[in-house]
């Protein structure tokens, strides 16, 4: 087994839960444990609220542990985010650009990548509209488009994996998935079982904001669905 | 790596001057419109109704608030940058001086526009170009690290203190008072004068005034002090930036 690119050790995470001097701090992650190596597709499972964004989030390398450790190899993690930084009175194009620029492409290659994205995205003509005049599955069809021209080296999904009208939903799916089976590193939280067992190959369940059990897809999920659902963790500060 | 973040901070530049003409019927217009009856109202209740200044005061005034405007203008844009981006800033990790550094960007070019029709009234009005002109490149170069400076700073801390908003403007009117832009500080005691001089802005507005009026060169040294403080600032403000980077992510939304 190859050296693991990501090992994150009962990491936990805090935020400010009001703007107010002394306010107390929430624990989003209170003690999470796991680690990555390269190839892994790691399904992350938990209730709402147990922390599961808030850990791709961390792994993504933009939330920094409050405490714990994390360790990351040298490798670009790249959390998913459709129509990240679009801006209304811009074009379709000028969006695709200024979107990959923001997900971390040179310039040059999203030049070279345009025609792409236009084909993917079905836009035609309104790719050079302004994009306020689109419709959601529209903005929705670039946001994902332009999103699939990153190629990072861990790929991190938060429930997303289609988009758009039944049509372009079936099409989004198969380019992920695509992008997933071919060897990338993958993080991906769902509530779907479904989903889970198709793409990954380990899973982790958290609970309030703690690491339960990693192991093996099927196993990890048997034992999440035979817990009893936990009564709410008392609120932060008590 | 570095690259990237040119091309990032310039295509973003673009898009904000882009979607500015977009957002009304004038567009681009307003760039000029603008400050232009900003200096009409000024022009009116300073040297109409109170009748201030002598011959030169039209132009004392016109470089002034075009210098200022500049600065405020940058503050005001650049200093709720990282603030009103939070939302981007929970989604991608991204060097955050970029978000100011655009604002800082777009309004040094709608400066510029303002600048060279300024240029145009003074030449127009009997304040021909002169030699000093070469002296005006280093001066803007260093009231640009001065306002990206005092940017930077005001952009660090006001996601973790939005009270600031209610602040700034008024704090900004005050400083342009004691700065000198509509009144001549000429009139203090030289004692008091030279507290006044502190303020970078008194530096830049006299040497702006004294090139495009009387062809005069800037006090170099004045203008090196001020370069020395501003890069400092900036440097500082850079770091704040950095330092505070992860506590933005942990705001509540």
């Amino acid at each position: 087994m190859s050296d693991p690119i990501i090992q994150l050790e009962h990491v936990g995470v805090a935020f400010n839960a009001q703007l107010r001097v002394g306010s107390p701090r929430f624990w989003a992650l209170e003690d999470v444990s796991l680690s990555l190596a390269p190839g892994d597709r790691l399904g992350v499972v938990g209730r709402n609220g147990s922390g599961k964004s808030t850990l791709l989030r961390t792994i993504a390398g933009i939330i920094t542990p409050d405490r714990g450790r994390l360790r990351r190899a040298p490798v670009s993690c790249q959390l998913l985010s459709l129509a990240l930084g679009f801006a209304p009175h811009l074009s379709g194009r000028d969006n695709a650009v200024l979107s990959g620029l923001m997900l971390g492409l040179r310039r040059r290659e999203i030049m070279q990548r345009l025609p792409a994205i236009l084909e993917f995205s079905e836009l035609g003509d309104f790719f050079d509209q302004p994009i306020s005049s689109y419709s959601t599955g529209m903005t929705m069809r670039l946001g994902f488009s332009v999103a699939m021209q990153v190629e990072p080296d861990v790929l991190l999904i938060d429930e997303v994996l289609a988009v758009g009208d039944t049509e372009f939903q079936q099409k989004s799916g198969d380019a992920l998935r695509e992008r997933i089976h071919s060897g990338k590193t993958v993080v991906f939280v769902s509530h779907g079982d479904a989903q889970i067992r198709q793409i990954c190959d380990r899973a982790l369940w958290i609970e309030h904001g703690r690491s339960v059990m990693q192991g093996p897809v099927d196993a990890v999920l048997a034992a999440y669905h035979a817990a009893p659902s936990p009564s709410l963790p008392p609120p932060a500060g008590s | 790596m570095r690259l990237h973040l040119v091309e990032l901070i310039l295509f973003s530049t673009y898009a904000e001057l882009r979607a500015e003409r977009a957002r009304s019927y004038l567009g681009l217009l307003w760039w000029i419109v603008e400050p232009a009856m900003n200096m009409g109202v000024y022009y009116l209740v300073f040297a109409v109704i109170f009748s201030m200044g002598g011959p030169d005061y039209i132009p004392f005034l016109l470089i002034g608030l075009t210098l200022w405007q500049w600065f405020k203008s940058c503050i005001s844009h650049g200093g709720y940058s990282i603030w009103q981006q939070l939302p981007l800033i929970r989604q991608v990790k991204l060097p955050l001086q970029v978000f100011p550094s655009v604002q800082i960007l777009a309004d040094t070019v709608k400066f510029l526009c303002i600048l060279a029709i300024l240029l145009v009234v003074l030449w127009s009005t009997g304040y021909p170009p002169n030699v000093a002109y070469v002296a005006l490149l280093p001066v803007l170069l260093v009231e640009l690290i001065f306002v990206a400076a005092c940017t930077y700073v005001v952009a660090a801390v006001v996601p973790l203190v939005p009270d600031l908003r209610f602040i700034i403007e008024q704090v900004l009117q005050v400083v342009m008072f004691l700065s000198g832009i509509v009144f001549s500080l000429d009139g203090l005691p030289p004692a008091l004068r030279r507290w006044f001089e502190l303020n970078p802005i008194v530096e830049l507005v006299d040497a702006g005034r004294g090139i495009l009026m009387r062809g005069e060169w800037p006090d170099w040294f004045a203008l090196g002090r001020v370069a020395l403080i501003s890069l400092a600032l900036y440097a500082l403000g850079s770091l704040l930036i950095t330092r505070l980077t992860p506590r933005y992510v942990k705001l509540p939304t």
